[in-house]
């Protein structure tokens, strides 16, 4: 039930990312909801779980607008498995957490893309990047966390419970 | 089996690591059709991608043709004038095609702009984030289109496809930085590069780079496709000159070419295959 459930979350956001959501840009800059989606599962449910999100949703960007396979799977894993590390340190009903670290994430998310194409090809407009491309898409992912997060979590109590009478856990 | 695993757990783990990395080096960069699992993928995900752009574009028309007919009208009339101007313009060019074909016939020189076979494909998905600018086709294998393409746009390049699957195809428009397509100015004939560049991408522009500093290239001029591309074919319109400014090493300008092309709304395209060029009837 999980698996499946986790399988539409991931392909549904990959869909309307794709296709709906480019039209809510501001300024061409829309957040990562994959990244934000990945980073939440990854609270909500330790590292490991929140890896294999993240391999799953990364391979999807790979596949269709990479070229060259990994990049995009390894960069969410990285950051889903240390976020997951710090998922028994606080209240996940706490939204200031998923939020922080979200932005976070979307930070080094950009800051990696940055590096990569300053490496690769050396034309790198510091000034450029950091305020038009990282402090908006900071500010907006801030923003649109709240409302995956909040229907994340509501899946993942519903799951829980179904769980807990399925295996009679407590 | 399990108590192997559990053994030999870090090593296999490694293995398979260096294995997919391996595998990746080797096929990293070339542009080869889908394997089939990316196809399967795909198969799968294509559809719904396909769909959720029709219902997007289906209730954007309809409030759009609810909004303003008087518009529409208008704008209907005005298209008229338009067809019959170029109705008349058609016919006087056809007289000018058929006296370029006996001028050349007698002077024996080939034909010089040849037409190739094409297909029309519509977007069905963009790459989400501010970095690249790569799309997905909803025109695949199945419909004799692969890797290495060329899309264009009635008045000019859009990109080229990376990779083809059963019924969509990957590609990559001209701004994405990590492209490059050898072009030259079509009055003067200095050579360059036009290549993306994310911090030009969001306006819609992109960047002519390694000209000579001595070529007379100007503001305004027309760039087209050079005959040192082997994916490009030669002469097709890229856009035209909208500043030019020297590099900082002195010996080399950079030019910001304007599509011709709005990269930016695009909706339907054609694919070129350049290796068929189309039967004159």
């Amino acid at each position: 039930m999980r698996i499946i459930v986790t399988t539409a979350v991931v392909l549904i956001n990959f869909i309307l990312q794709t296709t709906l959501f480019q039209y809510l840009a501001i300024q061409g800059i829309f957040p990562n909801t994959a990244l934000i989606i990945v980073v939440s599962y990854a609270l909500l449910r330790g590292s490991k779980e929140g890896c294999i999100a993240a391999v799953c949703s990364g391979l999807l960007f790979d596949i269709f607008f990479g070229t060259a396979v990994g990049f995009y799977a390894l960069l969410f894993l990285g950051i889903s498995y240390f976020t997951g590390k710090s998922q028994k340190n606080f209240y996940r009903e706490n939204y200031l957490l998923p939020i922080l670290f979200c932005t976070v994430a979307a930070g080094i998310y950009e800051s990696i893309h940055f590096i990569t194409e300053l490496l690769l090809r050396k034309d790198g407009d510091i000034l450029f990047f950091f305020v038009k491309i990282l402090l908006p898409t900071i500010v907006y992912t801030a923003v649109v966390t709240v409302p995956i997060y909040r229907i994340l979590f509501g899946l993942n109590e519903w799951l829980e419970l179904k769980e807990k009478y399925k295996y009679r856990l407590f | 089996m399990i108590q192997f695993w559990e053994e030999h757990k870090k090593k296999i783990i490694a293995v398979i690591a260096i294995a997919i990395t391996v595998v990746a080096l080797f096929l990293g960069g070339k542009n080869l059709n889908a394997s089939a699992l990316e196809s399967v993928i795909g198969f799968v995900v294509t559809p719904f991608q396909d769909l959720t752009t029709g219902i997007n574009s289906w209730v954007e028309s309809t409030a759009e043709s609810a909004q303003d007919k008087n518009k529409l009208l208008e704008e209907n009339a005005h298209l008229k004038e338009e067809v019959a101007k170029l109705q008349d313009e058609n016919k006087r060019l056809d007289q000018y095609e058929r006296e370029n074909e006996s001028l050349s016939a007698l002077l024996k020189i080939s034909q010089k702009y040849p037409e190739y076979k094409s297909t029309g494909t519509r977007i069905i998905a963009k790459s989400p984030g501010v970095w690249y600018d790569t799309f997905t086709i909803n025109k695949g294998t199945g419909d004799e289109v692969s890797a290495n393409m060329i899309l264009i746009a009635p008045g000019g390049v859009v990109g080229k496809i990376l990779e083809s699957g059963i019924n969509y195809s990957k590609a990559q428009s001209i701004l994405d930085s990590r492209s490059a397509v050898p072009a030259m100015s079509l009055r003067t004939g200095d050579l360059g590069v036009v290549k993306g560049d994310y911090s030009l991408m969001d306006d819609g522009l992109c960047k002519m780079e390694y000209i000579d500093g001595e070529a007379q290239i100007a503001v305004g001029d027309e760039i087209v496709t050079s005959q040192l591309s082997e994916v490009y074919p030669q002469g097709l319109s890229i856009g035209k000159v909208t500043k030019i400014e020297t590099d900082t090493n002195g010996l080399t300008k950079y030019a910001v070419i304007e599509p011709f092309v709005d990269l930016k709304h695009l909706d339907t395209l054609l694919v070129i295959d350049k290796n068929t060029m189309e039967e004159n009837p």
